[in-house]
C-alpha cells in the first residue's frame, strides 16, 4: 500500500511560499539521515497568530483545552474512512479488551471492558487539504452496572494547514493526520497505536519540540497580548552543570511584548512573522539577562515556554490554555509532525 | 496514650523512614533497651506503630513524649520544609550577657502571657543552638500539634530561623524573641531553603571561603596529569576561571542551597540592535535559578565559562549577603532590600 | 588580529600536531588522550583550546599545528557560536585542508536539525570536511580518534602515500547543496 507514496514524496520538488530548501546530507560524513515528509524545509517565515473563531464544537474543542498532550507524529493511514468511526469505536474496544485478556495487561482493574468513541470534530481544519480533526475517548466499563463509565484515555489526530503540496501528493486511499495527541496510562497509548498500525498500515514516533520550535511559540504568543492576556511569558533554560542549572525567566507580558512590537515595528511587513525576528526577540530576552547576570544561555538548551495560552516542552509534551490561539498552535505542531514524519 | 497523642505518634512514624525508625528512637531515650529491642523496624509501618504505642502505654507515655520524639526527629533531620532566615537588630547592651536559662524563661512567660493555650518545647544543643517547638492554640482551642513552628535561635547571634511559619503568629513569637534576647526589631533576611545547615553555614560563614591573592601557586586540580604530549592552550584561563568560581561561592563541599529569586525591576539591557533602548520604562521580569546544589551549579557555571567572570555582584551577593532573594532596580547597583 | 598561520614554522621531523577547539572542554581530552595514546609511530602533539586566537604567551612554545579541529556540539547554540567566531583568527592557508569539523550530540539530531544544517553550511563554505563523532562510548572516541589521525597524517606530509591535504581536502570536504547560494 506505501509504495507509490514512497515514490511521489521522494520526488524533487519545486520551492514555493518562500520556503528555503536544503538538500538531505551527503553521504560522505554522515549516516544516510531519514528522509521525510517535508524533507528538511522549515519555514522562514509564517502568520502572526490569529484568534480562532470558537462557535463550532465548544464542547470538543474545551476538551482539547483542559489536558495535558503528549505529542507523536502519525504516517498517513490508509483507508481511513470517517463514515467508519461507528465500527472503528466497536473494533478499537474489541482489540483492547482481547489484548487485555491475552495476559499482556500490566493493569488489573474491575472493568468488565471498555467503551470507545470516535467523532470527527469540524472546524478545526484550515485548509481545503486538511482532513478533519479525529477525537477518541476510551471509558472502562465498570463491574457494576449501576456505576458510571470512567474516562481512561483521550488522544485526537489531526491536520491543520499541512504542506498543501505534500497532502495533494498522497494517493486517494491515504489520509494524512500527521499529529497524534494522547492523555492517559502509557499501556493504552501503545494499545491505540498499534492497532492504528495493524488496521490502517501507519506507524509512530515520538514527536521532541526543538528549541526552534519553542522560540517560535514564544514568540507567536507574546504577539497576542494586545488582543488576549497572555499573563506572562515563562522561559525554561537547562544548563550543563554539575548538578544541572535550571533557570525560569518570567516577563512581564506587557514589557514582553514591547520588546516584540519593537522587533517588529523594525521591519514593515504587517500579518507575517520571519524566523530573523523570532531570533531577534529571543535573543534580545537572553542579552538583557546577560547583561545582569554575565550568563551564557545559549550554552545551555531551552526546554520549555509557557504562557497562559499554553506550554510547550521539548520532550514533546504540550498544553492548550486557551482556544482562542489554538490554531496557531496546531499550525506549528503539525509542520513539526511533517518534518518528522517519514516516507 | 489518649486519642491525639495516637494521631500525632501515628504522623510522626509515617513521617520517619524505616532505616531511622532505630536512631531516632533510642535518642529520644523513653524506652527501655529491652522495650526497644521487642520493636522490629522492619515491620509495615502500622503493625510497627500497633507495637510502638502498646510499649509506650507499658511507660505511661503522653502526648509530652510524643512531641519531644518529633523534636528528636526533627533535630536529626532538618530538612523538613523551608526554612526562613532572620536577623535580629538593635541589641540592647546585656544581650552578649543573655544565658539559655534567662532566654527560656523569658520566651515562654512572654509567649504564655498572650495565650491561654499553647504548648512550647525548648532544647539546647551542643553546638550552641536552641530548638523551640511551638504548637499552636488561643483562647478557645488546645495547641495544634499537627501544625507546629519550629525555631532554632543561636545564642549571641542575630541569627533565628523558622519553619512552619505563620504569619497570624509572626507579632508574638516577634515579642517574645525580642524580650528573650533582648533586641529590639527583626528583618527578614530574605534567605530561605530546605537545608537549615546550608543556611546557617551561609550567615555564619562557615564554609571553606576563597579570598583574591596575589601570588597563588598554579595547583593541579584535575587528578590525573596530561600525557605529555597534550597541552592546554587556556590552562591559565581555566585555573583563573576556577580561581573566581572559589572566590565568588567557596571552595569544597558548598551550603546546599536550592535556589535563588531575582526581581528584576530594571531598565531594557539588550544590543544597540535593539530598539527598547532609548525607553525609560522598567523591563519587568523575575528570575528563578534553581539546582539540588546551587552554589555548586554556579562555581561549575563560573569554572567552565558558562558564567562570564569577574562573577556579578548579584550572583556573589548570595554567598557575600547571605541572601537568596532579591530585588533589584537600576537606581542602586547590586543587590537591595 | 593573531593569525594562526600553518607555514610559519618549521615542522619537526616525524611529528605532527593537531589543535583541538571546544567551548565546552568536555570532549576534547579524552579525545586527546586516544590519539595519542593510538599513534604508536608518529610523534602526536595535542593542544587544547577552548577558542580562537590562543594566548599570544603561548606562541613561541607551541608547535607547528598542521591540523585545527573545531568541536561543536550540537546541544548548545554557543558551541556553534564559539565555532563561527573563531574561525576568522585561522590564516586563509588552513583552509586548504588543514582544518575539519567534529560534530558531536548528533544523536539527538531531531532536535538540532537547523543547528546540523548551519555547520553543515559554515563547512561546506570553507572548504572543510565534517565528521559525526559518538563522545559517549570508548568505542566512538577511539573510532572519532582514529578518523583524525589520517587527516592529521596526511595535513602534516606524513602520509607514506604521495597526498597532499589540498588533494584529500577536495574529496572529503562537505558538499553544500547547490540550491544554498541561491537563497
Amino acid at each position: 500500500g506505501h509504495g507509490s507514496a514512497r515514490q511521489v514524496a521522494l520526488s524533487p520538488r519545486s520551492r514555493s511560499y518562500g520556503r528555503s530548501c536544503v538538500e538531505p546530507p551527503s553521504l560522505f560524513w554522515q549516516t544516510p539521515g531519514r528522509l521525510t515528509a517535508l524533507g528538511q524545509r522549515t519555514p522562514t517565515a509564517r502568520g502572526a497568530a490569529k484568534a480562532y473563531n470558537i462557535t463550532v464544537r465548544m464542547y470538543t474543542v474545551a476538551l482539547l483545552v483542559q489536558n495535558e498532550w503528549k505529542l507523536s507524529y502519525v504516517t498517513p493511514l490508509y483507508r481511513f474512512q470517517y463514515t467508519k468511526l461507528k465500527l472503528y469505536s466497536r473494533h478499537l474496544a474489541a482489540f483492547i479488551l482481547a489484548e487485555k485478556q491475552q495476559g499482556v495487561a500490566v493493569e488489573v482493574g474491575m472493568e468488565a471492558g471498555f467503551r470507545v468513541t470516535f467523532s470527527a470534530v469540524f472546524g478545526l481544519a484550515e485548509k481545503e487539504e486538511d482532513a478533519e480533526t479525529v477525537f477518541i475517548q476510551i471509558y472502562s466499563k465498570p463491574m457494576f452496572a449501576a456505576d458510571t463509565p470512567k474516562m481512561v484515555w483521550r488522544g485526537w489526530l489531526t491536520c491543520v494547514n499541512g504542506d498543501p503540496e505534500y497532502l495533494r501528493s498522497l494517493p486517494p486511499d491515504f489520509v494524512s493526520l500527521p499529529l497524534f495527541c494522547s492523555n492517559g496510562s502509557e499501556y493504552l497509548t501503545a494499545r491505540v497505536k498499534s492497532w492504528f498500525g495493524r488496521t490502517f498500515d501507519c506507524s509512530f514516533g515520538s514527536l521532541c519540540l526543538s528549541s526552534a520550535t519553542l522560540n517560535w511559540l514564544a514568540a507567536l504568543w507574546t504577539g497576542c497580548h494586545p488582543t488576549c492576556d497572555i499573563g506572562y511569558l515563562k522561559l525554561y533554560w537547562s544548563m550543563p552543570t554539575q548538578p544541572t542549572l535550571d533557570v525560569e525567566y518570567t516577563v512581564n507580558p506587557h514589557d514582553a511584548w514591547e520588546l516584540w512590537n519593537s522587533i517588529c515595528a523594525q521591519d514593515g511587513a504587517e500579518d507575517m512573522v520571519s524566523v530573523e525576528e523570532v531570533q531577534r526577540f529571543m535573543a534580545g530576552l537572553e542579552t538583557h539577562l546577560f547583561r545582569h547576570f554575565k550568563i551564557y544561555l545559549s550554552a545551555g538548551s531551552l526546554v520549555k515556554v509557557s504562557t497562559a495560552l499554553g506550554s510547550a516542552h521539548q520532550d514533546g509534551k504540550i498544553k492548550i490554555g486557551s482556544s482562542d490561539y489554538i490554531t496557531t498552535l496546531l499550525t506549528l505542531l503539525t509542520e513539526c509532525a511533517l518534518l518528522k514524519t517519514p516516507v | 496514650m489518649d486519642g491525639q497523642a495516637k494521631t500525632i505518634l501515628q504522623r510522626i512514624i509515617r513521617k520517619i523512614p524505616n532505616k531511622k525508625l532505630e536512631v531516632t528512637l533510642k535518642s529520644w531515650d523513653r524506652l527501655s533497651t529491652e522495650q526497644l529491642e521487642s520493636l522490629d523496624c522492619t515491620q509495615p509501618k502500622w503493625l510497627f506503630l500497633e507495637n510502638l504505642i502498646s510499649r509506650c502505654g507499658e511507660k505511661r507515655l503522653g502526648l509530652k513524649a510524643v512531641t519531644k520524639l518529633e523534636m528528636v526527629y526533627y533535630i536529626d533531620n532538618p530538612n523538613q520544609g523551608t526554612w526562613q532566615a532572620f536577623q535580629l537588630m538593635e541589641a540592647e547592651d546585656d544581650a552578649v550577657s543573655v544565658s539559655f536559662t534567662q532566654f527560656r524563661e523569658r520566651f515562654k512567660a512572654n509567649l504564655e502571657e498572650d495565650f491561654r493555650h499553647i504548648s512550647i518545647r525548648m532544647k539546647k544543643l551542643e553546638d550552641g543552638a536552641i530548638w523551640i517547638r511551638i504548637a499552636w492554640g488561643d483562647n478557645f482551642r488546645k495547641p495544634n500539634h499537627l501544625k507546629p513552628t519550629y525555631v532554632v535561635h543561636y545564642l549571641q547571634t542575630p541569627y533565628v530561623f523558622f519553619l512552619n511559619f505563620m504569619s497570624k503568629h509572626k507579632p508574638f513569637l516577634y515579642e517574645a524573641l525580642f524580650r528573650a534576647t533582648r533586641h529590639t526589631s527583626i528583618k527578614e533576611a530574605h534567605l530561605s531553603g530546605r537545608s537549615l545547615t546550608a543556611l546557617r553555614d551561609l550567615v555564619m560563614r562557615q564554609y571553606q571561603q576563597v579570598f583574591p591573592t596575589k601570588d597563588r601557586t598554579l595547583k593541579e586540580r584535575n587528578g590525573t596529569p596530561l600525557h605529555p604530549n597534550i597541552e592546554k592552550e587556556h590552562a591559565e584561563y581555566a585555573e583563573r576561571r576556577h580561581q573566581m568560581a572559589c572566590e565568588a561561592f567557596g571552595d569544597g563541599i558548598l551550603p546546599k542551597l536550592e535556589r535563588a529569586v531575582y526581581k528584576l525591576e530594571t531598565r531594557y539591557r539588550g544590543n544597540s540592535s535593539n530598539t527598547l533602548n532609548d525607553k525609560d520604562e522598567l523591563f519587568r521580569g523575575v528570575v528563578k535559578f534553581s539546582s539540588s546544589n546551587l552554589l555548586q551549579s554556579f562555581h561549575h557555571c563560573v569554572a567552565t565559562g558558562i558564567v562570564e567572570g569577574p562573577v556579578t555582584p548579584l550572583l556573589s551577593s548570595i554567598t557575600q549577603k547571605g541572601k537568596n532573594y532579591f530585588v533589584i532596580t537600576d537606581k542602586v547597583p547590586g543587590a537591595t532590600h | 588580529m593573531a593569525l594562526l598561520t600553518p607555514y610559519s614554522k618549521i615542522p619537526e621531523l616525524n611529528t605532527a600536531t593537531i589543535l583541538l577547539i571546544e567551548n565546552e572542554e568536555r570532549f576534547q581530552t579524552k579525545l586527546a588522550d586516544a590519539i595519542v595514546q593510538q599513534e604508536k609511530d608518529v610523534n602526536v602533539n595535542v593542544r587544547l583550546a577552548r577558542k580562537l586566537p590562543l594566548p599570544l604567551e603561548n606562541g613561541d612554545s607551541r608547535p607547528r599545528v598542521d591540523l585545527v579541529v573545531f568541536v561543536v556540539s550540537l546541544r548548545s547554540e554557543r558551541s556553534l557560536q564559539a565555532v563561527e567566531s573563531s574561525l576568522n583568527y585561522l590564516a586563509s592557508d588552513y583552509y586548504l585542508g588543514k582544518v575539519c569539523f567534529v560534530v558531536t550530540d548528533a544523536r539527538c539530531g531531531t532536535l538540532a536539525q537547523e543547528r546540523m544544517l548551519r555547520v553543515r553550511r559554515l563547512a561546506a563554505s570553507h572548504h572543510c570536511p565534517v565528521l559525526c563523532a559518538e563522545h559517549q562510548t570508548e568505542e566512538g572516541i577511539a573510532m572519532a580518534a582514529m578518523r583524525l589521525l589520517t587527516i592529521l597524517k596526511v595535513s602534516a606530509g606524513l602520509s607514506p602515500m604521495a597526498t597532499t591535504a589540498l588533494y584529500l581536502s577536495s574529496l572529503t570536504r562537505c558538499a553544500a547543496a547547490p540550491e544554498l547560494d541561491d537563497d
